[in-house]
């Protein structure tokens, strides 16, 4: 009964019997004059007017009180049931029929009208939660305001995000309704729960009892199974065919999810989904961001120490000299030992430059006998010991279109290694030559040679060969540099085997036509 | 006390660097030169006006200002020679300050045998263009005379191209300084620009193979990679 009070409204009730029996009395009055017509007509219009204020109940209970005055009050014989004229049935539940069916389309077409107007508002809800979330500076508060969304449209006490964290294979809290600020957090079980939800892409429910019931996949659009009651929900959020974190809504009581919101909350976690989708992007994006800062950050170290300690090296280069003024010949190993220094930063400078894609490479018309007189001047310390032999073709200039400072490292680098694999005092060969339109310089040594399997290994940064002796010093570095500096510029350095002993290196520039005037 | 001026020479640091300002003290402090410091760009400026030096060795990266800043300030008021101290991987620093009036430059870290030789061909350069420039040199089996276009080597004549000739004219008239290779373009070619620029290296190259006892191991026309070339006198 109190279903019924609740589900007829009291106001159009009473106007509905009020006005039936007004209309009952009146048509008493004069019911010598009246058809049965005139009375199905008058009481059906009642009928349909309480059906549409009151709803279908009142509007079928209005048409079955109608049917019995009609009966008894306006069918003779009079003031009874029982009817005279057999075909007065068929008036009596031709009315009947005509009020619950009259009854029943009025019901039906306020019952759509409604779920239009549930539609819209959806709809709308949606149309602004989408604004929002792309709106939202930043994905992580656009995550707050769905959860604040989800939680008010489901009318739940609380909802909760998860974000699902690839690296660590867990669910962290990313936004919640109400914003609680608080530690109490979801409890362990729960969290075992959605990750087991986001993983297998399903959804749970939580039952008062304690019990879990799980509910198949969520990749079907609605999960009718939702409308069983409990205490929490847990939903795998997925976009873009990937799993992307969970969503938990709850309350103290249990509730029940009707189909339209359950619709609604497929929806809203949709939205909620690709929210998280989008932090994460944001968040993958910074990270390279910081990557690449700190790779900035790196090189200027790298620069910055390159540079910063250059005066040091000067002072120490300084004082060296002075005490060898002094009578100190030792002194001159200081200095050697300082450049040696400054020349090994050098090479973590363009090693680091040359990792970073960063070397700029600007090649120009230039000429072998520049590149190897520079190189010999530069190289001279090192070359001390031994003798260089040159070779190069006396006629025309070999020139080339090279950039001049990474050559030069290259071609000194070459020198470098030659010495010192060389034993002291054998002579270290020079030769240039111009071949295929390419020109190529080679430094040839009379050292150990390197056996065929570790030709490519050489070329390793810190790469030591391994029958190297213990004095010969250096990072190992500079054939890689030399190689990398080679191909940098649209060059090989290549290592071949010497007649007679050693090695010979071989770098292949591209040529270019000298002028002959 | 004025008498004493005359015959020694100050040269000017300014370097904030107290160590490497300790360093030129104890290589130029001797009979011939003597050394006053500057720790900032101002300061230097300061001396600069105040001094007079003979020579001035300026540190580009200065605390205060700009090193090629100072340097063109340095220009408005003395062409006494400016050598540049600076780091390598800094081409374009170099070239700057050179262009910005440096005479030449000195790339860290320097020996101070290097720096003394460097101070020695400027203050030389620097009594040598007097009045009567030179128009005739004579640097080993070499002679240059520039009135009549004539170059001998060992005694017997060399032949030159005009280009050459205009190359061997910029680095003699302006000996011991290093010239960027946009010196020589401008000297050789003038403000234009044009293609045999791009061969610069080249003719530089064909002027050693005439002039050079080695073209390989010059010890006249020195290389300065990825800035341009010096003409040494004191080989």
């Amino acid at each position: 009964m109190s279903a019924l009070a609740r589900r007829v409204p009291a106001r159009p009730l009473a106007l509905a019997l009020l006005a039936l029996a007004v209309t009952t009395l009146a048509m008493l009055a004069f019911r010598a004059r009246l058809d049965k017509a005139h009375v199905a007509l008058i009481y059906l219009l009642i009928v349909l007017g309480g059906s549409a204020a009151g709803g279908r109940i009142l509007g079928i209970g209005l048409g079955v009180s109608a049917f019995l005055l009609f009966n008894i009050f306006f069918l003779p014989p009079y003031n009874t049931l029982s009817l005279a004229d057999p075909l007065d049935w068929l008036v009596l539940f031709t009315f009947l029929v005509t009020s619950v069916v009259a009854t029943e389309l009025l019901d039906r077409l306020r019952r759509n009208a409604a779920l239009a107007e549930a539609r819209t508002g959806e709809l709308d809800r949606l149309a602004t939660l989408g604004a929002e979330t792309l709106n939202a500076a930043r994905a992580d508060q656009a995550l707050t305001g769905i959860a604040d969304v989800i939680r008010q449209t489901v009318g739940v006490e609380k909802c909760e995000l998860f974000i699902w964290d690839s690296d660590q294979g867990e669910l962290r809290r990313i936004a919640e309704s109400p914003a609680a600020g608080d530690a109490k957090s979801t409890d362990t079980e729960s969290t075992e729960l959605l990750t087991y939800v986001a993983s297998t892409r399903r959804s749970a429910i939580e039952r008062e009892d304690g019990t879990i019931h799980v509910v198949g996949d969520s990749e079907s659009e609605s999960s009718p199974a939702l409308s069983q009651s409990g205490t929490a929900f847990a939903i795998a959020l997925a976009a873009r065919g990937q799993t992307v974190g969970a969503l938990r809504i709850s309350a103290h009581a249990p509730f029940a999810l009707a189909a339209d919101q359950s619709r609604v909350l497929g929806a809203l976690a949709y939205y909620a989904a690709l929210a998280i989708y989008r932090l994460r992007l944001e968040r993958a994006e910074e990270t390279t961001e910081s990557l690449r800062r700190a790779d900035k950050l790196k090189d200027a170290l790298l620069a910055s120490v390159s540079h910063d300690l250059r005066t040091p090296l000067t002072t120490i280069k300084g004082i060296a000299h002075e005490i060898s003024q002094q009578g100190q010949s030792r002194a001159t190993v200081i200095e050697e030992e300082a450049d040696r220094l400054s020349s090994l930063v050098d090479g973590l400078l363009a090693m680091s430059q040359l990792s970073a894609g960063v070397l700029k490479v600007e090649p120009e018309l230039n000429t072998v006998d520049d590149l190897v007189g520079a190189a010999l001047q530069r190289a001279e310390t090192v070359l001390r010991d031994h003798p260089v032999e040159t070779d190069i073709s006396e006629g025309a200039m070999i020139a080339g279109r090279f950039d001049f400072g990474h050559t030069l490292r290259i071609v000194v680098n070459l020198l470098e290694n030659a010495a010192k694999y060389s034993p002291a005092r054998a002579p270290i060969a020079i030769g240039a030559e111009r071949r295929d339109g390419e020109i190529r310089i080679s430094v040839s040594d009379r050292g150990p040679g390197v056996p065929i399997s570790a030709r490519d290994r050489i070329f390793e940064p810190f790469y030591r060969a391994p029958g190297a002796t213990p004095d010969v010093r250096g990072a190992g570095l500079g054939l890689s540099i030399a190689r990398r500096l080679a191909e940098a510029q649209g060059g090989a350095l290549a290592i071949h085997e010497r007649q007679g002993g050693g090695s010979t290196f071989v770098l292949s520039l591209p040529g270019a036509e000298a002028p002959t005037a | 006390m004025a008498e004493q001026r005359s015959d020694v020479q100050t040269i000017l640091v300014i370097d904030d660097e107290p160590q490497i300002r300790r360093l030129a003290r104890n290589a130029f402090d001797n009979g011939h030169t003597r050394v006053i410091e500057a720790a900032t760009g101002k300061e230097g400026l300061d001396h600069a006006a105040a001094e007079q030096p003979a020579l001035i060795i300026l540190d580009l990266g200065l605390p205060d200002r700009d090193g090629r800043e100072v340097c063109k300030e340095l220009r408005a008021f003395t062409s006494v020679p400016i050598i540049v101290l600076s780091a390598r991987h800094q081409e374009s620093e170099k070239i700057a300050a050179l262009d910005a009036g440096a005479d030449d430059y000195v790339t860290k870290p320097f020996s101070t045998r290097e720096l003394q030789a460097r101070v020695r061909a400027q203050l030389r350069r620097e009594f040598r263009s007097a009045p009567e420039a030179a128009s005739r040199l004579e640097i080993g089996d070499l002679a240059v005379d520039l009135t009549a276009r004539l170059v001998t080597k060992a005694g017997r004549h060399v032949h030159l191209t005009p280009t050459e000739w205009d190359l061997l004219r910029a680095f003699v008239t302006q000996a011991d300084r290093t010239l960027t290779h946009r010196d020589l373009f401008v000297a050789v070619w003038g403000n234009v620009s044009g293609d045999a620029q791009q061969y610069l290296r080249v003719y530089v190259g064909q002027l050693r193979r005439k002039i050079e006892d080695d073209p390989v191991r010059p010890r006249l026309i020195k290389t300065e990679p990825g800035v341009g070339y010096r003409f040494e006198t004191n080989p």
